[in-house]
């Protein structure tokens, strides 16, 4: 019975190297879409519309298309402009629009959170607008902003398994192959999902722990 | 161009057919789970609250493979659609848990104090004092959460049902113009999206990124 | 813990009778052991240092806190809490509340409905009084509080003031028997407490029996028939408000009223 109930263990070997993939490729994700996150989230208080607009726009886009018709229109959408990605990159690029699309939002609304009464005191005591920003606004700014980044990165984590079906061998591509071979769909799907909770767990644990800590200072 | 455009528009019925089921369904099923957080039993707490976090923990196009192709092995078959519709049920359910959780915990304790120093009775308190002000809390974040299951209801695609994203994926194929067919889908969720994002705008904006979902 | 002062024995069933409330968090004793009678139209007065257990005991009066251990009795229902015996039913607690009106500091008002809606939901709801029976009741405790102005504003719509107005007409508006204040001024602004205080007196005046649970020490001296002094969960002193504002018997009555007076 017991033997029956774990059967589902035997095909973790198989899947763990889709795991590497896919932590690979949330890593780079997450440093881009970081990155292409700040871009934007300066681009969209910018003083020239054009960039504003544009900036929004991309933004709109990364948070409101499903994720998977991103991947395609990479994946699909490139090769009618004779570009031809890899699988592996094309995903890396459509998930870095959408990480970045989040991360727009959560370091504005970050800065936000900020009072005013703090850059108006900043400015009183003598500060120009950048250290003002470097050593009062980004600190507590940060405060806010690192925990819900962090989940953005868990998030994308999970995200990865879309790369599946552009055949990028992550997670589920190893599945779906394993269960093909053996018929065992169920099985086989059920040690996938352990493999994405045994990470993903601990992690949301780590993160929750970590707002806690972050807000006693605010 | 004109005839690809109409045929995958005749994907909006399905893809709304599951967002709109898995958000009802879902939303109902979490009333018992939000109120079984509050219990005073530890234990039921404690069960309901990893039910919720597993499902979370776990990316749906995992349990969409696990319903449809597992369940099926284990011998319960269903079509493409009532797989997409009961993976999405299930999954809303754990997050409107989460999200009543949250809009109960906001509820200042002294409402209920004062419902139960009235004598009303539990089910009066939450008919006309609870539920009213939860709501109001809780809306904005509700419509944010649809058009995240909007999204996620493209994944029903890759298990054969014929929405939005398959016509347009099958399409693309056929007439080797992915970027535009596919720019046009993209478009085509944001104007399905629109209502719901009108609603949610009023919430305010570090509760959405914690509840936020592509 | 007994004070000699009580001598229930000889008199007359009491109106309210609160005897051996006991709370205890852990091992910390908040309430130890009080017991509080009060009798029909007597306005009594609790006071003492932050931490001293007064609201905790006013709260277990209509058990918004489950007494360890007592009993409260009301007219004729009677409700009694044993550490080691079973909660109080549902029947029994949605007697005493509706037989007890209790004012928050934090008014808790409900956000949602209108001043007017505030105080005739319960009646609807508790006493079964048709909605026009409830509107009209309702509109006469607002006159009563000075607000009949306010029936259709939303609370964010009124002042603190204001708000705790509406909230002892909500509280009024069942007919209770007895008055729970808990420190019913303390979030507001002390020109603003000023107004809701005097709505106090005028009920006081026209024969309500309350308990307070008040810093206002004018008030309580001017106002109430009897005072109550409380310290680290237990009775220290108890009687006439003037007697003990001028002559305290107790050390740590002088010691919390010249703390109070020299502010």
């Amino acid at each position: 019975m017991i033997e029956n109930l774990l059967s589902w263990t035997q095909y973790l070997p198989a899947l763990s190297k889709g795991v590497g993939v896919a932590l690979s490729m949330t890593g780079i994700v997450i440093v881009l879409g970081y990155l292409l996150g700040l871009i934007l989230a300066y681009a969209s208080v910018s003083k020239l519309q054009v960039i504003k607009i544009v900036a929004l726009v991309i933004v709109e886009v990364g948070r409101g298309v499903p994720l998977l018709v991103l991947l395609y229109i990479v994946y699909q959408g490139l090769p009618q402009l004779q570009l031809t990605p890899t699988a592996f990159a094309s995903a890396v690029i459509a998930f870095t629009w959408s990480a970045g699309a989040y991360s727009a939002e959560v370091i504005r609304t970050s800065i936000d959170a900020v009072p005013n009464g703090q850059s108006e005191a900043a400015i009183a005591v003598g500060m120009n607008r950048l250290d003002s920003f470097r050593f009062i606004i980004a600190p507590q700014a940060i405060r806010v902003g690192i925990p819900p980044l962090m989940n953005i990165a868990i998030q994308f984590f999970q995200f990865t398994s879309l790369a599946y079906v552009i055949t990028v061998p992550e997670i589920m591509q190893a599945a779906y192959f394993q269960a093909t071979v053996t018929f065992d769909y169920f099985s086989v799907f059920l040690a996938a999902a352990f493999l994405y909770a045994v990470i993903t767990i601990p992690a949301t644990m780590l993160v929750s722990r970590l707002e806690r800590h972050l807000a006693k200072h605010l | 161009m004109l005839g690809v455009v109409g045929y995958i528009a005749l994907g909006i019925g399905a893809t709304l057919l599951i967002t709109a089921s898995a958000f009802t369904i879902g939303g109902i099923l979490a009333i018992p789970l939000a109120l079984a957080q509050r219990s005073r039993f530890a234990i039921l707490r404690l069960l309901v609250r990893g039910v919720v976090n597993l499902v979370r923990a776990v990316p749906p196009l995992v349990w969409l493979f696990l319903v449809f192709f597992g369940f099926a092995e284990l011998g319960l078959r269903m079509s493409p659609l009532m797989a997409a519709i009961a993976t999405f049920s299930f999954i809303a359910m754990s997050y409107f848990a989460e999200i009543y959780r949250a809009g109960l915990a906001a509820l200042s304790r002294g409402q209920e104090e004062a419902s139960a120093a009235l004598g009303l009775s539990t089910v009066d308190s939450y008919r006309f004092i609870v539920v009213p002000q939860v709501f109001r809390v809780v809306g904005p974040m509700m419509a944010s959460y649809g058009i995240g299951l909007l999204k996620d209801s493209a994944l029903a695609s890759t298990i054969g049902v014929v929405e939005l994203t398959f016509r347009a994926a099958s399409q693309a194929q056929q007439t080797g113009q992915g970027l535009t067919i596919f720019a046009i889908v993209g478009i085509i969720y944001l104007l399905l999206s629109l209502p719901l994002a009108i609603v949610s705008r009023q919430v305010d904006s570090r509760l959405r990124a914690r509840f936020s979902v592509a | 813990m007994n004070h000699p002062v009580n001598n229930t024995e000889e008199s007359a069933p009491m109106f309210l009778r609160a005897s051996g409330i006991t709370k205890k968090y852990k091992e910390h004793r908040a309430v130890d052991n009080v017991t509080l009678e009060i009798d029909q139209g007597e306005v009594v007065s609790i006071i003492g240092p932050s931490g001293a257990g007064k609201s905790t005991f006013l709260r277990c009066i209509n058990f918004l806190e489950m007494p360890t251990e007592g009993t409260v009795s009301i007219g004729k229902e009677s409700v009694a809490v044993r550490t080691d015996s079973r909660l109080p039913s549902r029947a029994e607690l949605a007697a005493i509340r509706r037989s007890v009106g209790m004012v928050f500091q934090s008014f808790n008002l409900f956000p949602h409905l209108t001043a007017l809606r505030n105080i005739s939901l319960a009646q609807e709801r508790v006493l079964g009084r048709s909605g026009e029976e409830a509107d009209e009741k309702s509109y006469q405790l607002l006159k009563r509080v000075g607000l009949d102005k306010k029936a259709t504003a939303y609370p964010g719509q009124c002042s603190g003031g204001q708000q705790q107005r509406i909230a002892i007409a909500r509280a009024l508006a069942l007919d209770p028997l007895v008055m729970l204040f808990d420190e019913p001024t303390s979030a507001l602004d002390p020109e603003v407490g000023a107004e809701v205080l005097a709505v106090m007196r005028e009920l006081a005046d026209e024969g309500m029996t309350a308990i307070v649970v008040t810093h206002e020490m004018s008030f309580a001296r001017d106002v109430s028939d009897r005072m109550v002094v409380m310290v680290d969960g237990s009775v220290v002193e108890e009687g006439d408000p003037h007697a003990i504002m001028s002559a305290p018997s107790h050390e740590r009555t002088r010691q919390f009223l010249s703390a109070v007076v020299g502010r």
